[in-house]
């Protein structure tokens, strides 16, 4: 589980961590919608100065990022792997015994691998300088607007939450049972496939039981404390835009229009 | 010599930042045929010691000698199924590990698991609800609708019915009521007396140690603090008082009345001792 | 004055009665405390005050409201509850945002919740952990930031349903220390839910409950020496009950006294009269 990367918060004491969540989310979404606007390899490497240079900011690793961006390297090879059988057009590259790689397989792959790869890089970035709960909160707060037209913009953010705070505990109980099972002669790894089944069984069935007693008492917990999913609510958490986080949007605002601008006018 | 720690540490995550040693080189020998108590404040490494008992955790050094079966830190142990039906380990709150539709079935799943056939396994499932008092009326019925301390009696039934020497029990009566935890100690009481099973139970209640056990072991960050029997245990109050035991109120009431200049002896341990003690003091 | 009171209230589970006809009153400023064994029905009455559960007969009033469906939130500003599994009831992601839950429902003003989170984590000693996650806590430590969080909202009345039964030693001989000094301090009342007969002994009133029904009720001195009938109800008796008997047994003959120390006294008294 510690090896998992992706999706992780890293706690260190960075501007890009101290800014506004809404503004990371809404400069990852401009972002997002700039790489998938084709602005050419000339337009990517701007995007990837700029992004680097939040990587940099935000104190983070290059091999914190390596290893966010390994799981992909699988299907990055699998898509090189078809688009060298199936693209046939463009200028022959190399020419192994009558087997012809194209010009347009590699640059299309290549191409698709840039934007892959800037894409997970910012995610990664948001979620490694922001708090899960943080997130959360600017969600609900982004989503709010969208209330008008029947968006539970808190029901959702009280989910996700609470899903957030309950993981580890039901990690730690899923543990447990586990535990308590293997005394009881479950096998997890050999055995027949009846006999998996039954191991599977035997975790999953006593997981839900107590899931289901835990939300019940949470449920009960949570209305005792007077909670009314429709009432009104004073939230602790207040977040607040600074200059940093304008001057943050500026740039990034300022980066995309540029580059739709030189798109449109085709000038790269 | 039925179960023997010989220089056991056991780490947590070694080698990370979160690397945290639970266990540092005991020695530990427990004797067979007897109820020991395993007491110490929470965090101190009792359930660790306990799961080393079947394996579940292995030693990151030294090494463990369960009946006749030898756990080291080196190699993962190959007869790992015959050691886990020897040493039958019940944790906390074992009434999350039913699972099957009837309480029968839940019962005749461990020795299942153990390769036992399927009649032979409701015979010794059957046998085992008997111990802990569940007639046949229980058999076909869902080990969910029932109460809280009989679903834990089906869950300690799931391990009696795998037929193990050794019973360990992690903090058993956790959750119960008095007259519920006095039963189900009184079921232990019976399993070792009547069975002759070694029973291991961890526990924070000195009343209950007071009244069933017969060794007491106190572990303190991860060493063995004290190793000894219960006379000798309740004898010295500042040994309980070191350890941040509160003692049980027989013992507080021999210190009170000692401390008001009543001639009571160390060895006083039941109500009806007391009493004679305190006459002959009037007298 | 009346704080509590329930009027023949009745609840039924799968058409089975779990509480019938249940009346009793509870003082304000009191500690009482409900003892009964498992399934006698006790912690359904706190889930009945609280509005949880939905009664099937009779009446509830808290501080002179009657619960009802209009008025279920102004009495859940009145009286806080502390549940038995301490992490069932840990709703934030830290200790200051756990604390705050109940000042975001009642709509505290902004600008107070703070100092009120503060204060409070002080109050039951949690301080140096506000921005801890629960699962770095111990189940003694969850407890004690579930009882700030009741605190924070200012109720007159607290419930504790079995609020240390989960807890080691340690966590329970502190979340018991706390409680005695909320009551003391702050007058306020205290209905605790438990099985712990010495926890009766040391309180105002006791009720028990025993299949469903109010069994008995009265002071503890009143009460607690009803030996035979505290075992029929599966119930222990004091120690200094069993220590009395024992000694008229053996022809000592003592009053008794709930209290251990009270009991030592006698028997100083005693052998000074010889």
């Amino acid at each position: 589980m510690k090896n998992i990367v992706l999706g992780r918060y890293i706690p260190l004491d960075s501007v890009i961590h101290k800014m506004d969540p809404r503004a990371k989310i809404i400069a990852m979404i401009t972002l997002l919608v700039a790489i998938f606007i084709d602005t050419g390899y000339i337009g990517y490497g701007i995007i990837a100065a700029f992004i680097l240079c939040a990587v940099f900011l935000a104190k983070l690793k290059l091999d914190f990022v390596w290893k966010a961006l390994k799981p992909m390297l699988f299907m990055l090879c699998f898509l090189l792997v078809i688009n060298v059988l199936v693209l046939k057009t463009g200028y022959v590259l190399v020419d192994i015994f009558g087997f012809k790689i194209y010009s347009d397989a590699i640059f299309q792959t290549l191409y698709i691998v840039i934007r892959l790869v800037l894409m997970i890089i910012i995610t990664t970035l948001l979620t490694a300088s922001t708090k899960p709960m943080d997130l959360t909160i600017a969600i609900e707060d982004l989503l709010s607007p969208f209330k008008v037209i029947g968006v539970p913009a808190h029901d959702i953010a009280m989910m996700i939450s609470i899903a957030l705070r309950f993981i580890p505990t039901l990690l730690e109980e899923s543990q447990r049972i586990m535990k308590a099972q293997e005394s009881r002669g479950v096998d997890l790894q050999e055995g027949s496939f009846k006999e998996k089944v039954m191991a599977i069984l035997s975790l999953i069935v006593p997981l839900f039981v107590s899931s289901f007693q835990r939300a019940d008492d949470l449920a009960n917990a949570m209305e005792a404390r007077g909670y009314n999913p429709g009432g009104k609510r004073v939230r602790y958490k207040q977040l607040k835009f600074v200059l940093r986080d304008y001057i943050m949007l500026l740039c990034v605002f300022g980066l995309v229009a540029g580059l739709i601008a030189t798109k449109v006018t085709g000038i790269l | 010599m039925p179960i023997e720690f010989k220089q056991v540490s056991h780490e947590y995550s070694p080698n990370t930042p979160f690397a945290y040693k639970a266990l540092n080189e005991i020695d530990l020998e427990l004797a067979e045929g007897k109820i020991t108590a395993i007491v110490g404040a929470t965090g101190s490494g009792k359930t660790t010691i306990v799961q080393h008992l079947n394996a579940l955790l292995l030693p990151t050094q030294g090494e463990i000698v369960v009946v006749d079966k030898t756990i080291k830190s080196t190699e993962k142990p190959k007869n790992l199924k015959a050691l886990r039906k020897q040493v039958g380990l019940v944790f906390q709150f074992p009434e999350y590990q039913l699972f099957e539709e009837t309480i029968l079935k839940d019962v005749a799943f461990g020795p299942k698991n153990f390769g036992v056939s399927e009649e032979d396994a409701q015979e010794k499932a059957k046998e085992a609800l008997k111990m802990v008092g569940l007639d046949e009326t229980f058999y076909e019925r869902s080990p969910l609708d029932l109460s809280g301390g009989q679903k834990r009696r089906v869950a300690i039934a799931g391990i009696l019915a795998m037929d193990p020497q050794v019973l360990v029990l992690d903090e058993p009566t956790a959750g119960l009521d008095p007259q519920g935890a006095k039963q189900m100690m009184g079921l232990f009481e019976m399993l070792n007396k009547k069975h002759g099973k070694t029973i291991l139970v961890v526990t924070h209640d000195m009343e209950h140690v007071l009244d069933y056990c017969d060794e007491v072991v106190v572990v303190e960050r991860g060493k063995i603090a004290m190793h000894v029997s219960k006379e000798e245990f309740f004898e010295d109050a500042s040994l309980m008082v070191k350890a941040n035991i509160n003692p049980p109120a027989i013992i507080r009431m021999r210190t009170m009345l000692q401390e008001k200049g009543f001639a009571i002896p160390n060895t006083v341990l039941s109500l009806e001792a007391l009493v004679k003690a305190l006459k002959k003091g009037v007298a | 004055m009346k704080v509590i009171e329930l009027k023949n209230v009745s609840f039924k589970y799968d058409e089975e009665y779990v509480v019938k006809n249940v009346s009793f009153s509870i003082e304000k400023g009191s500690y009482t405390t409900i003892i009964g064994h498992n399934g006698s029905g006790k912690s359904t009455i706190a889930k009945l005050i609280m509005g949880l559960l939905e009664k099937e007969k009779g009446q509830i009033f808290v501080d002179g409201l009657e619960l009802n469906l209009e008025n279920l939130y102004k009495i859940r500003e009145k009286i806080g509850i502390v549940f038995q599994n301490p992490d069932n009831q840990f709703i934030g992601s830290t200790v200051r945002d756990d604390i705050a839950f109940g000042l975001e429902n009642h709509c505290i003003p902004h600008e107070q919740m703070d100092p009120l989170i503060l204060k409070f984590a002080e109050k039951v000693g949690m301080l140096n952990y506000l921005d801890s996650e629960p699962t770095k806590l111990s189940g003694g430590q969850k407890q004690r930031v579930a009882i700030a969080g009741v605190l924070a909202m200012y109720f007159n009345v607290i419930i504790f349903d079995e609020a240390t039964s989960m807890l080691d030693p340690q966590g329970k001989k502190e979340i018991n220390e706390l409680i005695e000094e909320i009551h003391r301090e702050k007058n306020i009342t205290i209905v605790s839910i438990t099985h712990d007969i010495e926890e009766a002994v040391k309180s105002d009133y006791v009720i028990v409950m025993d299949k469903g029904k109010v069994a008995m009720e009265g002071k503890p001195e009143e009460i607690l020496l009803r030996e035979k009938e505290l075992i029929q109800m599966q119930l222990d008796i004091p120690f200094t009950l069993k220590f009395k008997n024992e000694l008229k047994k053996q022809g000592v003959n003592v009053e008794t006294n709930l209290k251990m120390e009270g009991m030592v006294d006698a028997l100083c008294q005693l052998n000074l009269n010889k």
